[in-house]
């Protein structure tokens, strides 16, 4: 029962932390107050609390299932964020992650957790695997979100006529900046995912390709990372183009996570299960 | 009571403004008029050119306020009747905050208007006409005035040319800080432009045509270098901001000049700000990626729309002045019962003194025990007379009932 206070708890702080960001950004005044800090760091501490104690009870790394994937995916961003921010300061990133963890959290308190004992789920493959791919696609949804703010943020300086948006986001440099360094952090964590992903395939079953769906759509988001980083190091600037790209990458890694999660695939879907 | 007459950008023409201007020379003889004149005991004249306003403290009437206007200017006193504002007491401290917060003002949360009621205040004082109304009204002022804008986002966002450019800046470059000025002509928009982006940290280089010399001065103003106009192209591909105001009748930046240079700038982007009037940059030059045009129209519709903005924090302003004139109000009404309050508790002990001493005079030599309940008695009539009337006093002060205070000074006969 230890988690499920705890888990209800983290939902508390992060609904906080949430409702204070976008209240914020509704009022147009600095985007990330102490207040909004303070929720998501003690959050961030219950949440610590929940997963570890439902590792506990599970007698498993907490990432099986849709209410420990959604919980466990949720404390990544955070951790992601927490990072990010210490280093760049960067308030517009709490208005992507802060919403998108309280979604999250609301999903993993809503669904019922999934204890059937699997062996492949015994592996340490799990816990490695899982941290790696959950950080990875944490710090792609960061870049992700800022290159959708990039695009609207040109927008409306296009538009040549500001709405909300355009006192909203920073500025074009700093969003193209955040999305390249989160890329640059995702794109490390994502080849070790797949790396890993492939030695658990074949520690489990002997095969390090299967050529199923999500491989290649993880290899079709790898690819795309990849072309993305190049571009970026090159000209020292994403633009429009590095913001598109970070979209359809993370396009292509949210379609993978899904096959995991949810559709049929020998490993993933033992995860599922 | 404090009371104002005044005519601002709201109610009249600015000939008429102009008309009843005070220029700063003439202004310590008509503080002093107004006091003469008027019968004020304290005043102050504030002069802008978007108000005239004149302030006067120890009034119970704007009217003789209102005459002296008309008749300083030599004006007849019914001509100003439809435009000018007479406000007294209340009224005329929510319209003195107002004022200073920028609420009454044209473009609302402009930051000049603080500076120049402060001046006021100045020469009222040199001048020898501010008394301890208007002293403590100019210092409630200032304190609102601050408040609304420091807690609201009235003064935000930038709506003058020079700041929405700078502001534009801000919105493409996360910082300034060692970025590229290119200014395209020496004209003084520019210039006011370049002066505010270097003072946060950028480089400015000033091409020159024809009047090279003044390219130089307005380089060397700016801390920066001079470049002759052929350069133009080598520049661009330099620059991250460019500011082009010259009188040349065509067009002075090409679609080709920036499609070259953007090849050289590696995705950089490329703010171009075209201030002349006809335009100096092909508007074609939108279209390529990476660019960012501003033309006149542009940067004024992006003002417009931060002047809408600030329209919206004005109403959160509005509430942090009216809480202001609540204390203020309270205050003065509090320190006005004070006085009053003091009168009554003399007379009270003078009349108890009084007939202590006639029953003195009647009894002969008393105990001190019969003293003790003599003084007991008669402190306790006292005290039980007036504490109805201290009690209704306090409370019509706070309720700014000035009927029931005069009523009860009457009855009191104070």
């Amino acid at each position: 029962m230890g988690s499920r206070v705890y888990l209800l708890l983290t939902l508390l702080f992060y609904t906080g932390g949430a409702v204070h960001v976008l209240l914020h950004a509704a009022t147009r005044r600095k985007l990330l107050s102490l207040t909004t800090t303070t929720a998501m760091l003690l959050g961030f501490a219950t949440h610590t609390a929940a997963l570890a104690l439902r590792w506990n009870e599970a007698g498993r790394f907490p990432a099986v299932g849709l209410r420990d994937i959604s919980s466990f995916l949720a404390w990544t961003l955070v951790l992601v964020f927490l990072v990010m921010w210490m280093r760049s300061r960067e308030d517009v990133l709490g208005l992507a992650v802060h919403p998108t963890a309280f979604l999250l959290l609301v999903v993993a308190n809503l669904s019922r957790p999934e204890d059937k004992a699997d062996p492949y789920l015994q592996s340490l493959f799990l816990p490695v695997h899982a941290t790696l791919a959950f950080l990875g696609y944490s710090a792609l949804f960061v870049a992700f979100a800022m290159g959708v703010l990039y695009l609207i943020q040109e927008r409306e300086l296009r538009s040549r006529s500001p709405h909300t948006f355009y006192y909203l986001i920073p500025s074009l440099e700093g969003c193209d900046r955040t999305g390249g360094r989160a890329a640059a952090v995702g794109f490390p964590l994502l080849t070790l995912a797949i790396v890993t992903g492939m030695f658990w395939s074949a520690a489990a079953r002997g095969h390090y390709w299967t050529g199923d769906a999500k491989e290649w759509t993880a290899v079709v988001a790898w690819l795309i990372y990849l072309a993305m980083l190049v571009a970026r190091h090159r000209s020292g600037w994403g633009g429009r183009r590095g913001a598109w790209l970070g979209i359809a990458g993370f396009a292509a890694v949210a379609l993978t996570f899904l096959w995991v999660t949810v559709l049929a695939s020998p490993v993933g879907a033992a995860a599922a299960r | 009571m404090i009371v104002v007459v005044g005519v601002s950008h709201r109610t009249s023409t600015l000939a008429l403004r102009e008309a009843l201007a005070f220029p700063r020379e003439t202004l310590p003889q008509a503080l002093a008029r107004v006091r003469e004149e008027a019968g004020a005991e304290e005043a102050m004249i504030l002069s802008t050119c978007n108000r005239v306003e004149v302030y006067a403290g120890g009034l119970a009437d704007p009217a003789p306020i209102a005459a002296f206007l008309a008749a300083h200017h030599g004006r007849a006193p019914g001509e100003l009747e439809p435009h000018a504002y007479r406000l007294a007491g209340e009224d005329a401290v929510r319209h003195a905050f107002r004022v200073a917060a920028s609420l009454d003002s044209m473009v609302v949360g402009e930051a000049q208007i603080l500076g120049q009621v402060k001046e006021a205040y100045e020469l009222a004082e040199s001048a020898g006409t501010l008394g301890s109304a208007l002293a403590t009204l100019r210092h409630r002022t200032f304190a609102a005035a601050k408040r609304a804008r420091s807690e609201t986002g009235i003064g935000r966002n930038a709506v003058s040319v020079s700041s929405v450019a700078v502001e534009l800046a801000l919105k493409i470059f996360r910082d300034l800080e060692g970025r590229a000025v290119l200014l395209v002509g020496a004209g003084k928009m520019s210039a006011l432009a370049a002066r505010q982006l270097v003072a946060a940290g950028a480089t400015a280089t000033v091409l020159g045509g024809r009047t090279f010399e003044k390219a130089e001065q307005l380089a060397r103003a700016l801390g920066g270098r001079a470049a002759p106009f052929e350069h133009l192209r080598d520049e661009l591909s330099r620059a991250d901001i460019v500011i082009s105001g010259t009188g040349a009748p065509g067009t002075v930046i090409s679609r080709a000049d920036v499609a070259v240079a953007r090849q050289a700038r590696g995705g950089r982007p490329l703010f171009l700000v075209d201030i002349a009037v006809p335009r100096d940059v092909d508007a074609d030059v939108r279209e390529v990626p990476g660019v960012f045009l501003y033309d006149l129209d542009d940067i004024k519709a992006v003002s417009e729309a931060n002047l809408r903005e600030r329209r919206k924090e004005a109403v959160q302003a509005e509430q942090v002045v009216e809480h202001e004139v609540r204390e203020y109000l309270d205050w003065l009404r509090s320190r006005e019962v004070a006085p009053l309050l003091a009168e009554l508790r003399r007379r009270g002990e003078e009349i108890r003194r009084g007939e202590i001493e006639k029953a003195r005079r009647r009894l002969g030599t008393l105990t001190a025990e019969q003293e003790q309940a003599l003084e007991a008695a008669t402190a306790a009539i006292v005290n039980k007379l007036l504490h109805t009337p201290t009690v209704q006093l306090k409370e019509a002060a706070r309720d700014g009932r000035g009927d029931v205070m005069s009523l009860i000074r009457r009855m009191l006969g104070l």
